[in-house]
């Protein structure tokens, strides 16, 4: 990257960081919330799920990318759909057979990452448009956004609700566990108030 | 008789205790977005369940009569995803040509429709469910789209109310809403038992 | 002619891309359905050995066995036989009760006579988290080894640790304690008298 121009490396820089913090999927542009609710209650399967969708991220939109300068306008979502379900259906057969517990685990919510909101927007907004690299850098960058976004509610949903962290007992042995914070009502409180501090803190920067 | 209490109960289920917003997370983005105005919440509703119903069994149907039978399991998510974007094409296309008054009013809601996760998901439950009849597949997808049209009215009526209430500016917005479908799932959970 | 021409210029890449995207997952679904197939059946094998810790090696039987299910449908069970060496060690198979929530699935082991359970696992639930879920926890699941096969009953107050027909329900989690009670009798003895017709067991006791 150093070898091109200052202005390229701002470019990649810049990718890089957004997903992160100033376009967090999850925090910031409220995409994907389907997954974000429904897999964050350990942080075991949240990181899982973080993983799968920087692979089919990736691989997504490398294709796209690949394949930018031949699309039909008309037939563009069409063709993202069908690049998405296939690697999904890839990252599921993976899944399958070297993560069966994680597997069971997450259920219908590998296969939902096609309708993810996410991942059709990064194809639209950015890997039709720009070349291979810059397009691979925004994937990693928005999945890596995705999957912190996701381990850090899993992780004060699994702590409080269960008194464990990645499966290891953190809270002393006198810690009532807020079983709530396990059921769907933790999902949304600990996303609504995590929300709220994201807002905080951008205005207080601002 | 039998048939007819298990069909109740299926729908009871899917509309309740099992609801697709409420306790599997599905459709979340279209609950946060256009859930402002009673009316505009009731038209998705209405969309989304006619959207769903026709998915529902369609997908049901090739996955019983084609998938499975040739083993072709595999592509499962491919198949359905491509059925459920052309079923929202081609009501699109009927409404607008054969009924524009029904198209004017819900119409402009379809095209979201195809990404929205209840739809996919209820066909991937059905899978799931083990549902092996025909007439309990459609049931249960009319059950899934009135349970979401359910979900989104009532998030709806509180959210014009909620514009009268003082909220923490930081809470504005997703936060709040998040916060009352937390609490609204939380009364949900009492329908879990009744069947 | 024209309009096929058009057609074609318009969609070669749509359909280009299907027959690549389908060759992909072809590749990968026969890189690795083996692996998947072994993943299932370990699992199976791993929660079966738990129960029935002196078999070595578990074989689905070959005979049908059609039992109607909870909700009054027929449905097909794979049974597995459970040996050490040659002898028959037990019998194990997957019951699906229904829960406050929703369905428990549960993997059962009984003895080779098919007249004391050897115990139970829970393969996948929905109950409440601190409550319904307790009957994953082995004070609660310990009361069914080595109780009869048929007729449980469900009792509220109790000593767990005698093993009977009568299983102590968890404190505030009635309906998910029952709806394991309620599926061992519903399905264990419609098993039992299949395993009977079949001549897999005898009809003794």
């Amino acid at each position: 990257m150093a070898t091109d121009s200052d202005g390229q490396t701002c470019v990649y820089k810049n990718t890089l960081l957004a997903g992160l913090w100033r376009e967090n999927p999850v925090l910031r542009l409220l995409l994907g919330m389907c997954p974000t609710l429904a897999v964050t209650a350990a942080v075991k399967p949240a990181f899982t799920m973080g993983m799968c969708v920087v692979f089919v991220l990736v691989c997504s939109n490398v294709m796209v990318s690949l394949m930018r300068n031949m699309l039909k306008p008309h037939l563009r979502i069409l063709m993202f759909t069908l690049t998405i379900a296939t690697f999904v259906t890839i990252a599921d057969l993976l899944l399958k057979a070297f993560q069966p517990d994680m597997s069971a685990a997450l259920g219908p919510y590998v296969p939902l990452i096609i309708v993810n909101c996410i991942i059709i927007a990064r194809a639209e907004a950015c890997a039709s448009k720009n070349p291979i690299l810059l397009s691979i850098v925004d994937a990693l960058s928005m999945g890596a956004g995705f999957t912190v976004a996701l381990c850090v509610l899993a992780g004060i949903r699994e702590v409080l609700g269960t008194g464990k962290f990645f499966d290891i007992q953190v809270m002393p042995k006198a810690f009532v566990p807020w079983a709530a914070l396990s059921m769907p009502v933790g999902a949304f409180l600990t996303l609504g108030f995590l929300l709220g501090l994201v807002a905080l803190i951008t205005k207080k920067r601002s | 008789m039998d048939t007819v209490y298990l069909l109740i109960t299926g729908f009871l289920s899917v509309v309740l205790i099992n609801n697709l917003v409420l306790t599997k997370f599905l459709g979340i983005c279209p609950y946060l977005g256009v859930s402002g105005r009673i009316d505009m919440a009731f038209g998705m509703g209405l969309a989304v369940t006619f959207v769903m119903t026709l998915s529902g069994t369609l997908t049901w149907l090739i996955d019983h009569m084609v998938l499975i039978p040739l083993g072709l399991e595999v592509t499962r998510y491919v198949c359905f995803i491509l059925v459920i974007a052309s079923a929202v094409q081609l009501v699109e296309m009927y409404l607008r040509k054969f009924f524009p008054p029904l198209y004017d009013s819900f119409g402009i809601f379809l095209p979201l429709i195809t990404t929205n996760c209840a739809i996919l998901g209820l066909c991937l439950f059905l899978n799931l469910w083990g549902i092996d009849s025909l007439l309990e597949a459609v049931v249960l997808s009319v059950g899934g789209g009135i349970g979401f049209t359910m979900a989104i009215c009532i998030m709806a009526g509180i959210r014009e109310n909620l514009r009268m209430v003082d909220v923490p500016e930081c809470l504005q917005g997703a936060p709040i809403t998040l916060i009352t479908a937390g609490i609204l799932s939380l009364a949900f959970m009492g329908f879990a038992g009744i069947i | 002619m024209r309009s096929i021409r058009h057609f074609f210029e318009q969609s070669w890449l749509l359909i280009a891309a299907s027959f690549f995207f389908g060759l992909l997952i072809a590749i990968t679904n026969a890189a690795l359905s083996p692996k998947i197939e072994q993943n299932r059946n370990s699992k199976l094998n791993e929660l079966a050995g738990g129960l029935l810790p002196d078999a070595t090696a578990f074989t689905p039987i070959a005979e049908t066995i059609e039992i109607q299910a909870l909700d009054g449908k027929q449905q097909r069970l794979v049974v597995y036989r459970a040996t050490t060496g040659d002898r028959t060690a037990g019998w194990v198979f997957q019951v699906v009760g229904s829960g406050f929530a929703d369905k428990i699935e549960l993997v059962v082991a009984v003895d080779a006579a098919f007249a004391t359970i050897a115990g139970f696992d829970v393969l996948a639930s929905n109950e409440t988290p601190g409550f319904g879920d307790q009957i994953k926890y082995s004070y609660y699941r310990d009361q069914f080894k080595g109780a009869p096969t048929d007729g449980l009953t469900l009792v509220k107050g109790g000593d767990p640790t005698t093993i009977d027909a009568q299983i102590v329900a968890i404190t505030g989690a009635t309906v998910s304690s029952t709806a394991v009670v309620r599926a061992m009798d519903h399905y264990l003895p419609q098993i039992k008298t299949q395993l009977q017709q079949k001549g897999l067991i005898g009809h003794g006791n």
